[in-house]
């Protein structure tokens, strides 16, 4: 009985007999499983990279946004806070304010926020402590506002001037004390209202006091997981449909609804729905490919099977039995499969390193997807290999031999 | 119907042959090339077939080395008949009991000398069997124990006929069905192989060789004449 070792070593021989045939022959098999493997390497890193990204501007985060101003008050706050499965709940308003330091002034987005915000918003604090709820003239800037926006850089303990202005046209000047500057998050992912970079935050009593309002525009809440944030999010909408007078045949209808839910799980599905879609795109691209390099490989063992007709006559001669012939040619059919898969494998690592390099995305090395590559090589060779070695293996032993 | 008038038990006869026909088809013509041949071949016998080239003698060599299955009649090789055996056993009764040697040496190009005298073993090996010290031992047997290593276009006609006489002695087979062996070879060359067969011969070993050049005749105990798909007379 032929034994495999003896089959590759055959196979191996008769390759690297027709070194520049092989290597052009298996060209389809490289691309199409280094598409793969540098599209499956890739999609990892993003999805690495939007994950830690859309998780540092929040932990489990539920955005409840109101549609129209007078909409959401302290009763709201606690009909949330009462949610079970929110662990925090900070109000949000927002305004566009002047911003004075040392007679240089600037327009920045101020956030009226209270204590919860700082774990809710996932705040990392570079110096001095965020707002609690007995600040009143107290602010805390962002990482850009300190360093980059104005002429001197603010370190805490200086003072700001902040002039609103109400929607009457009258504008409020008030001094805020610093009182620490917000670490900046490796974000550049942005959902607005969120990412703390170039924002002030301040007391929202503060806020609603100087803008003489007492209606807040939102509210940043976190759930205790991201696995049951759907639900909890569901459980909320319940209640706060409840709670303004919606009746609960338009719970589903958003349009029917004065607010709005958004949660961090919403966020990171459609950030993967677009790196799936990228994805599917560049697998179809390596399909074909893949199947482009098997119709290579069938093609070129058809050839070899051909030019060497007379080998399987003296074979068959020789007393190797039919499914011994056809072992022989699926093997060699395999082990160019197999050898495009491993130059495949190689070449898509390196790209999806030095692509990730140059994107700088974190380099997600896809240990199973080289088993993969493999596999999928293994299984191109073993398909382009059935009908060629099938035709070899039914040759008639006097037709073959008269060939030679 | 006569092939071996006595069916020795100690399989005496090598290859009986009886009332063998042999046609090929073209679409729905029955073209015959062996009309009922009977032969008996006994172990130990040198034999040529010889006739001119269209007497059938290939087709004839093609029935004995169990290449090709026969239309009417039925071959008996060691005893066996071919005709009651799958293709599988055909292969291994080809593997194990005959030993080709081919007009045109028939070597795997890509295999060295060493590897083409081993090749039938990947398929077929007698138990217990030495292959590789074997195939070194026929290698000295035939004077190539110095080109082992060389690949067949390495080596001149002469040696690759040597390597594939080798070759046919691997497995020890009941009999060396050899094709013209001398056909591509010049008239020393030719000596140096008939030679070695001859030596065979002596040794004990069953040969049929088919031929067309009375030459020959010198070497064998016999010669079969075959014209037109008849055995003429022995």
């Amino acid at each position: 009985m032929l034994s495999l070792k003896h089959s590759f070593r055959m196979a191996v021989g008769s390759i690297s007999s027709s070194k520049l045939r092989s290597a052009l022959t298996t060209l389809g098999i490289v691309i199409g499983v280094a598409a793969v493997i540098a599209n499956v390497s890739l999609g990892a890193s993003f999805n690495q990279y939007f994950t830690e990204e859309i998780g540092s501007v929040g932990n489990n985060f539920i955005i409840i946004q109101g549609k129209t101003s007078n909409l959401f008050h302290d009763s709201e706050m606690e009909v949330i806070k009462n949610t079970p499965g929110i662990v925090g709940v900070s109000p949000l308003s927002q305004e566009v304010a002047e911003v004075t330091y040392l007679s240089t002034a600037r327009q920045i987005t101020v956030q009226g926020v209270s204590e919860d915000y700082e774990q809710v918003g996932n705040i990392q604090m570079e110096s001095g402590t965020f707002i609690n709820d007995k600040d009143k003239y107290v602010a805390v800037i962002g990482h850009d506002v300190a360093y980059d926006k104005f002429d001197r850089k603010i370190s805490d303990k200086n003072t700001i001037e902040l002039s609103f202005t109400r929607p009457d046209g009258t504008v409020v000047t008030q001094k805020f004390k610093v009182k620490g500057i917000v670490d900046s998050p490796e974000t550049t992912f942005v959902q607005s209202g969120i990412e703390p970079d170039d924002r002030i935050f301040i007391p929202i009593e503060a806020m609603n006091e100087i803008m003489d309002q007492d209606y807040y525009w939102g509210y940043f809440a976190a759930a205790t997981s991201l696995e049951s944030i759907d639900d909890i999010t569901d459980e909320l909408d319940k209640r706060l449909a409840r709670d303004l007078g919606v009746s609960s045949r338009d719970l589903d209808n958003e349009d029917a609804k004065p607010y709005a839910l958004t949660n961090q799980g919403e966020i990171l599905e459609q950030v993967n729905q677009l790196s799936d879609a990228l994805g599917s795109l560049l697998t179809s691209v390596a399909l074909i490919s893949l199947i482009v390099g098997s119709i290579g490989i069938m093609n070129i063992m058809l050839v070899t099977v051909t030019e060497r007709t007379g080998e399987i006559g003296i074979m068959k001669s020789l007393g190797f039995k039919n499914h011994e012939v056809l072992l022989l040619f699926m093997v060699e059919s395999i082990v160019v499969g197999l050898f495009g898969g491993v130059l495949g494998i190689m070449l898509g690592v390196v790209g999806a390193y030095a692509a990730d390099t140059a994107m700088g995305l974190p380099y997600v090395f896809p240990v199973d997807m080289i088993f993969t590559g493999m596999f999928v090589s293994v299984i191109v060779g073993l398909l382009a290999g059935i009908y060629p070695a099938n035709k070899a293996a039914r040759m008639n032993p006097v037709d073959a031999l008269r060939h030679e | 119907m006569a092939g071996c008038n006595v069916q020795s038990p100690e399989l005496n006869n090598v290859i009986d042959i009886q009332g063998l026909k042999k046609s090929y088809f073209l679409g729905n013509l029955e073209v015959p090339i062996l009309h009922g041949i009977d032969l008996c071949i006994k172990k130990g016998e040198f034999v040529a077939i010889m006739g001119p080239s269209g007497s059938g003698k290939s087709t004839l060599m093609n029935m004995i080395g169990c290449l090709d299955r026969p239309t009417g009649g039925k071959v008996m090789l060691m005893g066996r008949d071919t005709n009651a055996i799958t293709d599988n056993e055909l292969a291994e009764l080809r593997g194990f009991e005959i030993g080709f040697v081919f007009q045109n040496f028939s070597l795997i190009p890509r295999l060295s000398a060493y590897e083409n005298v081993l090749l039938p073993t990947y398929s077929n090996t007698k138990d217990g069997m030495d292959t590789s010290g074997r195939a070194r031992d026929l290698l000295k047997l035939v004077g190539l124990d110095d080109r082992t290593g060389h690949k067949p276009a390495e080596l001149s006609g002469g040696q690759r006929q040597r390597v594939a006489i080798a070759r046919s002695l691997i497995n020890d087979p009941s009999l060396i069905l050899a094709d013209e062996p001398t056909g591509n070879l010049d008239s020393k060359t030719s000596v140096e192989i008939m030679d070695i067969f001859s030596d065979l011969h002596k040794k004990g070993r069953t040969i049929v060789m088919i031929t067309h050049d009375p030459e020959m005749e010198q070497y064998v105990d016999r010669v079969v004449h075959i014209r037109d798909g008849n055995i003429g007379n022995n």
